[in-house]
């Protein structure tokens, strides 16, 4: 256990290593000067060197590069060129929104899947089934922002019951902020209910046809003891691994629904930081997107252990 | 007595404005496309920053109004010596920055001295270079001396690179701004919106009349209507999509205001990539777009057509549209004489972000493409038009908006993007910029106007619409945009 341990956390190291040099090199191959593109299309050739000399982008690109990454070792992150405030403190203030968002919209997916994926296991092929085998259909087919935007015409345009979008913060009102984090996070639950649905039902139908399934019911256990103890934590299993990666995918920001509802995340704000090369953002969020995933990845891997003791993690 | 109503109805429909007096207080949510990059005008020529701060937190010497007339900012008056060289400012007594330091001459002449450095992070230092002495005779007298006569030393005074510092907080004006101007500000919760209050301790004890100003960033144009209709919002600054305006200017809770902007939108043309060197081409471009119908289809209707480099908007204007009418049959016989009886191929890259400009890329690829000229679309993210068309000149064709007032100097530029290379215009610049009085500067900047419009520089299409939409309730906002600015010091919210 402490070798394999110690064996990720090498591997996470080096991935995390690759992921840096890599987002270094995309940027500064990136065409578009930063300083012209914060001076504009009038500036003088001087202030644009005054500025360039500034944001320290004359110098060499390894001392760039060096500069960073020991930077990030003693713990001193960037400064935003766009907001002119350290990077960590962006990414901390848009976390709060980000963190709260991914972790409601996952609420919402399993609240929804698990127990239609269940119900419609259990009534394979039969009306029940179809229906909701016909709208995980729908939901896989709809763009989340298309969602977001009905949701938002209908919540709060046509009935006023939420508003269009913004975000108050949470210490300006946390009743105001949890509200205005509803219907993005049930856009994007929604859409990824669709497929955890899905998954859910096809992964209980099989283990419905395990032996142990119709041991326990030969026994005569109770039909709900059979399948919400006995089959639901074999049947979860690939559903854990899905709802990981997701769970990862929303954190690094969910980019598009972000926008719809103009919501201050860590998507839109990496959205605009490449708008405006804001590059010092851009590496410090693309990093910790990558840190991000290695490491739901690597808790997947453990939660797997967990829920399976046939898998043993070596 | 029947008289006397009748009269005064005659009065109070005359004169709306004096049978509506402003009322106190209230908060207003300005919705903004664009975040602005740091809140210092003095550092970033970015419209977004102006949008925010300009005559709300800052105020330069001179100030600009709806109708594009300077009026006095922290200068109460100002006297320029005949030979238009000695510049002598009143400065304002009694002004305090939101710090609470005071503001007089000895403040103003270290912010010029602080634009004219040579370390300075101002983008124009240019508009401050031309002064050869400041004197402070006393407090509150600024006297500038320049090198020389310079016709648009007022105009570039009242721009947002112009405005007043504190000398102690200068330095953390992108994030925090101090300025004199009638708002205060409170916070910046990035990513989402700028707080303003009122200042209890603006000049003009009248003003402002709002309590508070919130500006909101909302890029999606979708996202900004619907957060009108919901009520988010009061004011959409100026509304990206036409379409929209249309539709909202139908509802009788929301107005939408069809104002001119200090905006050209041009068709930009490499002078020096073939075959756009030979002026006969770029002319047969001129006769081959129909400005008119360019705005009908790109922008429902809203903007108005211009001739030369210069907004309608703007002093010493003139009308130079009819200088290449529409005509198809014109334009393909300039082809011909220029050696292409069958027309050619070329690219145009448009600027993903803005809208107006692809849209306006496809209507025109259409128009060209009638006479033979067959366009290739690339549509490319702004750092790449940047780099690719703007610092590389690596293009042929691009539809951009030019939104600085006054900015016809670009022309004098040869390393320009445009690479339009003229001494002729360039003489007529110098002697406009060196123009002492009225006469002589309509004169010169008419020139400079005609000359670009005979070589069809670029194509010149439609000065943009300002397009400000708003509920009913919102009043004494701005119609016109003279200068870059979303001015709320007059606005007030009607109860």
């Amino acid at each position: 256990m402490t070798a394999w341990l110690v064996k990720r956390f090498l591997t996470l190291v080096g991935m995390l290593w690759l992921a840096s040099v890599a987002v270094f090199l995309v940027l500064f191959i990136l065409p578009g000067d930063p300083a012209q593109v914060i001076l504009g299309i009038n500036a003088t050739p001087e202030t644009l060197a005054n500025v360039r000399a500034e944001l320290g982008l004359d110098r060499p690109p390894w001392v760039q590069y060096g500069d960073w990454i020991l930077g990030l070792l003693q713990g001193r992150s960037g400064r935003s060129i766009h907001y002119d405030v350290p990077v960590t403190e962006l990414i901390l203030s848009r976390m709060a929104v980000t963190g709260p968002l991914a972790l409601l919209a996952m609420v919402f997916a399993v609240a929804f899947s698990i127990p239609l994926g269940i119900y419609a296991a259990r009534h394979q092929n039969r009306p029940g089934d179809l229906t909701v085998m016909g709208f995980t259909q729908l939901g896989l087919a709809t763009p989340e922002f298309w969602l977001g935007i009905l949701l938002m015409l209908l919540f709060a345009v046509r009935l006023g019951w939420f508003s269009a979008g913004g975000f108050p913060g949470w210490s300006v009102s946390f009743w105001g902020s949890l509200k205005a984090l509803l219907l993005p996070s049930l856009a994007l639950g929604l859409i990824r209910a669709a497929i955890l649905t899905r998954l859910t039902r096809s992964s209980m139908l099989e283990v419905l046809r395990e032996d142990f399934v119709r041991t326990a019911r030969a026994k005569g256990l109770r039909e709900r003891t059979v399948i919400y103890v006995h089959a639901l934590k074999n049947a979860l299993i690939p559903v854990i691994t899905i709802l990981g990666l997701q769970l990862g995918q929303l954190l690094a920001g969910a980019i598009v629904i972000e926008n719809v509802y103009y919501l201050p995340g860590i998507g839109r704000l990496v959205f605009q930081a490449i708008g405006q090369r804001d590059l010092p953002v851009v590496r410090e969020v693309v990093l910790l997107m990558a840190a991000m995933i290695i490491l739901v990845n690597f808790l997947v891997d453990v939660v797997y252990a967990l829920v399976d003791p046939r898998i043993r993690l070596e | 007595m029947r008289r006397l109503v009748f009269v005064l109805l005659a009065l109070a429909l005359a004169f709306p404005a004096l049978a509506q007096t402003p009322q106190r207080g209230g908060h207003l949510i300005v919705c903004q496309p664009a975040e602005p990059p740091g809140l210092d005008p003095t550092a970033n020529t970015a419209a977004a920053i102006d949008r925010v701060v300009y005559s709300n937190v800052f105020e330069g010497l001179i100030k600009v109004d709806s109708e594009g007339r300077f009026l006095p900012g922290l200068a109460e008056r100002w006297e320029v010596s005949p030979d238009g060289r000695v510049y002598t400012f009143h400065l304002r007594k009694g002004v305090k920055f939101h710090n609470g330091e005071p503001f007089d001459a000895e403040v103003a002449a270290w912010n010029l001295r602080r634009a004219m450095a040579d370390k300075t992070q101002n983008p124009h230092p240019e508009y401050f270079r031309g002064i050869a002495e400041i004197q402070t005779p006393d407090s509150h007298t600024l006297v500038l001396t320049l090198k020389e006569p310079d016709a648009l030393f007022i105009p570039h005074m009242a721009e947002g690179d112009a405005v007043m510092l504190p000398m102690g907080a200068a330095d953390k004006a992108k994030s925090h701004p101090i300025g004199t101007g009638p708002f205060q500000f409170v916070k910046w919760v990035r990513g989402d919106r700028v707080e303003l209050k009122r200042f209890e301790g603006y000049w003009d004890p009248e003003l402002p009349y709002l309590d508070r100003v919130t500006f909101k960033f909302i890029p999606d144009p979708s996202a900004q209507v619907a957060a009108l209709r919901a009520g988010d919002i009061h004011v959409i600054g100026y509304i990206a999509s036409p379409e929209s305006a249309q539709e909202l200017a139908r509802d009788k809770r929301f107005k939408v205001l069809n104002g001119t902007t200090t905006g050209e939108v041009i068709l930009s043309t490499n002078n020096k990539a073939k075959p756009f060197d030979d002026v006969r081409v770029r002319r047969a471009m001129a006769h081959a777009i129909d400005r008119k119908k360019l705005i009908q289809l790109a922008m429902f209707g809203y903007g108005t057509p211009i001739g030369s480099h210069w907004s309608p908007s703007t002093p010493y204007y003139i009308d130079l549209t009819g200088m290449y009418p529409y005509d198809p049959d014109r334009a393909k016989a300039l082809l011909k004489e220029a050696g292409y009886p069958d027309g050619f191929e070329a690219v145009i890259k448009l600027p993903a972000p803005y809208s107006y400009s692809r849209r306006s890329g496809e209507v025109i690829a259409d128009m060209l493409a009638k006479v033979g000229i067959r366009l290739k679309i690339e549509v490319i993210e702004w750092g790449q038009w940047i780099d690719r068309v703007f610092k590389n000149k690596d293009y042929q064709l691009t539809v951009i908006g030019h939104v600085e007032p006054w900015d016809i100097g670009i022309y004098a530029n040869p390393n320009y993007y445009f690479q339009y290379d003229s001494p002729r215009f360039r003489e007529a610049y110098t002697k406009a910029l060196r123009a002492r009085n009225e006469e002589e500067k309509a004169r010169y900047f008419g020139l400079c106007q005609r000359i670009i419009a005979e070589d069809a520089v670029n194509g010149f299409l439609f000065s943009a619409p300002s397009l400000p939409v708003m509920r009913s309730e919102v009043m004494g906002w701005w119609r016109n945009y003279p200068t870059i600015a979303l001015d709320c010091t007059r606005v007030w919210l009607k109860r």
